[in-house]
């Protein structure tokens, strides 16, 4: 067996590295719940200043969503942000580990209860919330295989371990893929809906080469992932909008809104997915805009020159 | 998860849960209340800040002393992140020795933290001027929490022999 190198070594120390999250695991069975406010803030403060790319990506992107903000106000913004997402991830370790009890409601329970019984459909969430305790939570409520799709992690190792984490979250019943633009996990996710399985997306971004198309959001171009308007598409299945947001302290709020559905007209294929795309825009405007602090989109969604407009 | 929204148990300390039992409350250990997390995580944070501040020399110049004492509070943050790690290496050893088994190890780290931030209290009440106010404040919070721990584990066991 080769022994690590010292980059790699050293790699595990990275703002993405595994360390964090091994330590995030270590401090859920170590340490006693009330310690957490504090070291919680003192870890915001540790990665608000060491992870500067994500620190500007927030900022950036709040520039968009909340265009009367200034730069020094969308900074305190950026660190309650991250702030949120410390919480979500601590939450996430705490329902895998030692099943902490979380309080939930759902707004839009008719459309929860028709994707539960739905034979096989398409979940287009976003970097919001807790994504992670919400897939485990809809497999334990509907009793369903979920498969989850998911931007590939820089870090091999910090893949490794969200991948279990999510896997033993989900008790079994959450599958992840890395999304790396092959055609080999379009066939895979295909063959998944044919199946009845359910497929969770993430649709509020494109982290590296993936089919892309083109958008409106917030009045600005954006680059979104095509692959699930093509997918719900080819599959016959339709899209349901579906975002796990924080509430308080171990409390969520299960958003769920009307399934989109990509129909199949005889004129344009891409005139139809433009529209599916317009209605999750809207949709994803709409969360995003009330819940700008949980969207953790830590790559800059929204491009310079378009921002300057 | 649940979805439910009955009133459940919402206090980890034992004085809260006795007080909520004489309200006829739910008197079984919670970790879900965010004001008692926040509550407890910032006083045993400002005790050690207070303990570690009254060694920063008092001849210093007002900035030195201020830079010092900003500096600080990310000291008392990563001494706690240590103090946290050893602790882990105790309870397991003390586990070893067959102690400690029954309970999990976050329990046991909080009897640790407990003493630990009790000594710093007794430190800062010895030392007089407002920390010692501060200090005295935990003291008697600690007493109160264990009488009421006392109460509780004596009415368990009463309820369990009535059974």
């Amino acid at each position: 067996m080769m022994a690590p190198s010292s980059a790699s070594r050293l790699g595990r120390f990275a703002v993405r590295g595994v360390f964090w999250r091994e330590y995030l695991d270590w401090a859920t069975i170590n340490l006693p719940f009330y310690v957490y406010p504090v070291n919680v803030f003192f870890f915001t403060l540790f990665f608000f200043f060491f992870a500067a790319p994500a620190r500007r990506a927030i900022v950036a992107n709040l520039a968009v969503v909340l265009p009367g903000s200034g730069p020094a106000m969308n900074h305190l913004r950026a660190f309650r942000t991250l702030w949120n997402f410390a919480w979500t991830i601590t939450d996430a370790a705490l329902y895998k580990l030692i099943r902490a009890e979380f309080a939930y409601e759902i707004v839009g329970a008719e459309s929860l209860e028709q994707l539960g019984a739905s034979p096989s459909a398409i979940v287009l969430t976003a970097h919001m919330g807790n994504y992670d305790l919400g897939a485990a939570l809809f497999a334990d409520k509907f009793n369903r295989e979920i498969r989850m799709v998911r931007a590939p992690e820089p870090d091999r190792q910090t893949a490794e371990h969200l991948s279990s984490s999510l896997e033993q979250t989900g008790a079994g019943a959450v599958k992840v893929d890395y999304n790396t633009g092959g055609a080999l996990l379009s066939f895979d996710l295909l063959n998944a809906l044919r199946a009845g399985e359910i497929v969770s997306i993430q649709g509020d971004r494109v982290d590296g080469e993936v089919a892309q198309v083109s958008a409106l959001l917030f009045g600005t171009n954006v680059q979104l992932p095509n692959g699930p308007f093509v997918l719900a598409q080819v599959a016959g299945v339709p899209i349901y909008p579906l975002f796990i947001a924080r509430a308080g302290y171990r409390r969520y709020q299960v958003i769920v809104y009307e399934p989109i559905v990509v129909v199949r007209t005889s004129h344009s294929r891409e005139k139809d997915i433009a529209d599916a795309v317009t209605k999750w825009c809207a949709v994803l405007e709409e969360t995003v805009s009330h819940r700008w602090d949980q969207w953790f989109a830590f790559i800059p969604i929204f491009s310079p020159d378009e921002r300057k407009r | 998860m649940n979805g439910s929204d009955k009133p459940g148990p919402c206090f980890y300390f034992s004085l809260l849960r006795v007080l909520a039992a004489l309200r006829s409350g739910d008197a079984r250990r919670a970790e879900n209340n965010w004001g008692e997390a926040c509550l407890a995580g910032i006083a045993i944070y400002l005790i050690s800040y207070l303990f570690f501040a009254h060694w920063v020399p008092e001849n210093l110049m007002v900035w030195q002393r201020t830079l010092l004492l900003l500096l600080l509070v990310f000291f008392v943050w990563l001494f706690w992140l240590v103090v946290f790690y050893v602790n882990s290496l105790v309870i397991r050893f003390l586990q070893l020795c067959g102690l400690l088994r029954t309970i999990p190890i976050r329990r046991a780290q909080s009897v640790l933290l407990g003493i630990s931030a009790s000594a710093m209290a007794l430190s800062l009440v010895q030392g007089g001027s407002w920390p010692a106010e501060i200090g005295a404040v935990w003291m008697i919070s600690v007493a109160m929490n264990l009488t009421a721990a006392a109460i509780l584990a004596f009415r368990d066991d009463s309820s369990n022999e009535a059974e």
